[in-house]
């Protein structure tokens, strides 16, 4: 694996990251927009192993709480939890196509509200279903497009194996 | 190398993960004077150049969503700016009538021209006025600047008026002085002769200068005396050496006027004539 390869690979993470805090508010609501910082996490979870991706998945929850001190914490343990489960369900299950990759992100944005839903417990009843049923495929759905669309760009780039690194 | 065989969660990674999922389950617990100080902090260190960049682009947003606005105000302000000489010369007109109305006090309707995109609308048109308002034929049709026409034939709710350029309209009329009387008609029948008026059978002997305001005589019964009906600017033609006839600049051009009043009954005083001498004075 060449090294250039690998900066090109965070800099696709990086460039996410802006994207989360620059071009998401113009994409729609605030509520079926992609997340793109939870895109990142995915990205990086499929190429590392399961434990730094929970612990990547932690730091990520961790500072999102802190935007929504209200439920602080919770944020942190769904995105620990998607963050693991998406690293080793994607080395026990999944192959690598873009279709299996489409599916991981709608499947980690759903999990991962469905989580900090339950996990802070602000969101009951009707609501939750909503939620769950509603807003968050709406999401997920939106995630995965945008998450197809950076592999099918950039798949070359991100085809490291952080592993070996 | 196959993807995924050596990435199965070994021992460290489920030790990593149950240590993040005590962190986070501690997280959840913590007190909020303590969670809130650490959510703070971590928004004015780690997470302060990323809600800077947020910040900027809301900056951004906005400011490109007031330029559209301010676009969109001045192509609206440019619009209406086009408009502006119209709406001022009706507004002088409505002004102009208003003004007539309250010094004719009762015995009129105010119409509004309902114009057609006919080159022959000036010659008749329908006014927003008819049986129901109390109009009649041949009800006098006038604006504050004098006479526009007759009406011709009345509906329920509007009437056809005929105005002075008609081939077949005709009035008694007077000099202003009432030393010249005689009947005033379209000057032709065709191209720009037809928005012209003459003074007709006025005797040779009596000359009319150039100038003299005309108006209604109020002769015959069906015009009221001293609307003003236009300004000689010149004879027009002798007949046999006993008969003059004086080319007349009409008062009111019937394509123009956008507002008229019919008047329907008996004016308060019988010369109409200081009322619209006094039209010009009104604001």
């Amino acid at each position: 694996m060449r090294r250039s390869d690998k900066y090109r690979f965070y800099v696709i993470l990086a460039a996410l990251v802006v994207l989360q805090f620059s071009v998401r508010g113009r994409l729609g609501g605030d509520r079926v927009a992609p997340d793109f910082l939870l895109l990142a996490l995915l990205i990086y979870t499929i190429r590392a192993r399961p434990g730094p991706s929970a612990g990547v998945g932690f730091l990520v929850g961790l500072l999102r709480d802190a935007l929504t001190p209200a439920s602080f914490g919770a944020g942190a343990l769904a995105h620990t939890l998607v963050g693991y489960l998406s690293s080793w369900s994607k080395a026990v299950f999944f192959a690598e196509n873009l279709f299996v990759n489409g599916c991981l992100f709608f499947a980690g944005t759903w999990c991962r509200n469905l989580a900090v839903a339950l996990a802070s417990g602000k969101i009951k009843g009707g609501l939750l279903g909503w939620e769950l049923l509603v807003w968050s495929p709406i999401q997920s759905l939106t995630t995965a497009v945008a998450g197809v669309l950076v592999l099918w760009l950039f798949g070359r780039h991100l085809a490291i194996r952080l592993s070996d690194a | 190398m196959a993807l995924g065989a050596d990435r199965y969660a070994s021992r460290g990674d489920t030790l990593v993960f149950l240590g993040c999922v005590l962190l986070s389950v501690a997280a959840m617990s913590l007190p909020e004077r303590i969670r809130d100080p650490l959510a703070r902090d971590l928004r004015q260190t780690v997470l302060a150049p990323f809600l800077a960049l947020q910040q900027q682009t809301e900056l951004l947003s906005a400011s490109l969503e007031r330029y559209d606005a301010v676009v969109a105000q001045r192509d609206s302000a440019a619009l209406a700016a086009t408009f502006l000489p119209e709406l001022r010369g009706e507004n002088a007109r409505l002004r102009s009538l208003l003004g007539l109305g309250t010094r004719l006090s009762s015995g009129y309707v105010p119409a509004e021209v309902l114009h057609e995109p006919e080159p022959t609308s000036a010659l008749t048109f329908a006014v927003s006025a008819g049986k129901k308002q109390g109009v009649k034929p041949l009800s006098a049709v006038v604006s504050p600047d004098g006479l526009v026409g007759i009406v011709s034939s009345v509906d329920a709710k509007t009437s056809v008026v005929v105005s002075w350029a008609h081939p077949e309209f005709r009035a008694s009329a007077m000099a202003a002085d009432g030393s010249v009387y005689g009947i005033v008609a379209p000057h032709g029948t065709e191209g720009p002769r037809i928005w012209l008026l003459e003074l007709q059978g006025v005797a040779y002997r009596q000359l009319v200068p150039t100038g003299t305001m005309i108006l209604t005589s109020g002769l015959g019964g069906v015009l009221p005396r001293g609307i003003p009906i236009g300004t000689v600017v010149g004879l027009a033609g002798e007949a046999e050496g006993w008969e003059r006839t004086y080319l007349i600049r009409p008062a009111v051009h019937p394509a123009a006027v956008t507002h008229v009043m019919i008047l329907t009954g008996p004016p308060v005083r019988g010369d109409l004539r200081s009322l619209f001498q006094s039209s010009g004075e009104t604001p």
